[in-house]
């Protein structure tokens, strides 16, 4: 007689079970969680940091005086115009706007803690007329404000702080890896609210200064012209901070029609002494002789 | 945005390739497992009683089985929320029945008709860093019997 073991059936340690059954809805499930509070958590923060006075503001971007470029002649000629389009603008009194100007090539400007704003001489370079830069400009107050610097710095600190501590309680880099990018494009959707939000109160500062708003489209225009701007247009606007431009300007003409602002008469042009400075700036720089300036 | 990309490379090649080692190895296992079903296991501690005492050694069979970069994922996003650890227990069962086979493989190669007191040891192997994609390591081994040659056979 002969013995042998049984055949044991399958399927009792081991599911037979799609893999990705488990996988897709582990995904959806901790993402749509982590999306969840992060938006939750956002709101919070926003909220709550809109009650900072803007005296702490100011106080915190003190401590980073010490790195500030100095002031020339362009610093005083941006800093006039965003005094002016600050009055448009109805600035409550105790938010004063400060420009600082970079002598750099980066073009972009951006507002920070405290009311400051920074332009880069490459986005000078490239505007071609005052009312461009005076909607570059007005954007950015807008985002004071707005309050936008001081929402995102709690909004980074709170979503900061929750996301370290569930990848660091996950025990597991990868997943918590996951978390943060999800947490990081909710967070982004926040952003694009806010450049959407400045758009509108740039526009409608620029109508008040001006009496039209010829020129608001200009950057818009001018960014689709960047080097990295093919590159950067084809990336959906989910996974940016800031919505796409064609859709950028394409609201700001339709608020411009809704309100009957027009865009079609003529610009003022920079002052002639900031243009020189500017330029003069720019010869020295790699043989760069154009001045990139946009025909009009 | 360049994070992801890499994340769903590497689940890509960990997801195809982890699914086709997976696939191939169960294949393996139960046509091995048919062919060896003679070699009776027997968890018993002692021998059954012979007449003719029959020789017996020591046979072991070990394997080391890594995961795959999708099972490691799969498992992070599962200790978010617990139950039950899929996508690590086939990696346990492939181990532990490779283990035994490569140990039944061995008895038989010195004509053993049966194993007893057989036992089972696994053992996690990494070296404790976070994101390091882990193995685990089976162990079976056991006392392997030949029957003595009956006189006259």
């Amino acid at each position: 007689m002969r013995y042998e073991n049984p055949k044991v059936p399958e399927g009792i340690n081991v599911t037979s079970e799609h893999p990705l059954k488990e996988f897709s809805q582990l995904l959806l499930g901790v993402v749509a969680v982590t999306v969840i509070i992060v938006v939750m958590l956002t709101l919070l923060a926003e909220r709550i940091a809109q009650h900072i006075p803007f005296q702490m503001e100011v106080e915190i971007a003190g401590q980073y005086r010490g790195k500030l470029p100095v002031r020339t002649a362009v610093t005083d000629y941006l800093q006039g115009l965003a005094d002016r389009l600050a009055v448009s603008q109805d600035l409550p009194a105790d938010m004063r706007i400060t420009v600082h100007y970079v002598d750099d090539a980066t073009v972009n400007a951006f507002a920070t803690l405290g009311g400051n704003i920074v332009f880069f001489r490459g986005l000078l370079e490239k505007m071609p007329d005052e009312n461009a830069l005076a909607m570059v400009m007005a954007h950015e107050i807008a985002h004071v404000r707005h309050r936008h610097p001081v929402m995102s710095l709690g909004r980074g600190v709170v979503i900061g702080l929750a996301l370290a501590a569930v990848a660091n309680f996950s025990g597991n880099d990868l997943a918590g890896r996951v978390l943060g990018e999800a947490g990081l494009l909710t967070v982004l959707g926040f952003t694009r609210q806010q450049e959407e939000e400045a758009d509108q109160t740039a526009l409608a500062t620029l109508a008040r200064q001006y009496g039209h708003v010829s020129g608001a489209d200009t950057f818009f225009m001018l960014a689709k012209t960047l080097p990295h701007a093919g590159i950067k247009e084809k990336i959906p606007s989910f996974l940016s901070t800031h919505p796409a431009t064609e859709n950028r300007i394409e609201k700001l003409r339709r608020l411009a029609q809704q309100n009957g602002w027009a865009m079609n008469q003529p610009t003022r042009p920079l002052p002639e002494s900031i243009q020189v400075q500017i330029k003069h700036r720019s010869d020295h720089e790699s043989g760069n002789v154009s001045t990139h300036f946009l025909p009009r | 945005m360049f994070d992801l990309i890499v994340l769903g490379t590497l689940l890509t090649f960990g997801y195809v390739f982890g699914q086709i080692a997976e696939k191939r190895h169960y294949r393996s296992i139960l046509r091995r497992e048919q062919q060896l079903r003679q070699l009776l296991l027997v968890p018993s501690r002692f021998p059954p009683m012979y007449v003719h005492p029959p020789q017996t050694f020591l046979v072991s069979g070990s394997v080391v089985i890594s995961v795959d970069f999708f099972k490691v994922f799969v498992a992070g996003l599962r200790q978010l929320i617990g139950g039950r650890m899929r996508s690590y227990e086939s990696l346990i069962d492939r181990a532990r029945r490779e283990a035994v086979l490569r140990m039944k493989d061995e008895a038989r190669k010195h004509g053993a008709s049966m194993i007893f007191n057989v036992k089972f040891e696994a053992v996690p192997l990494y070296k404790g860093q976070r994101n390091s994609v882990q193995s685990v390591e089976a162990l079976a081994y056991g006392t392997a019997i030949i029957p003595a040659r009956r006189p006259g056979t």
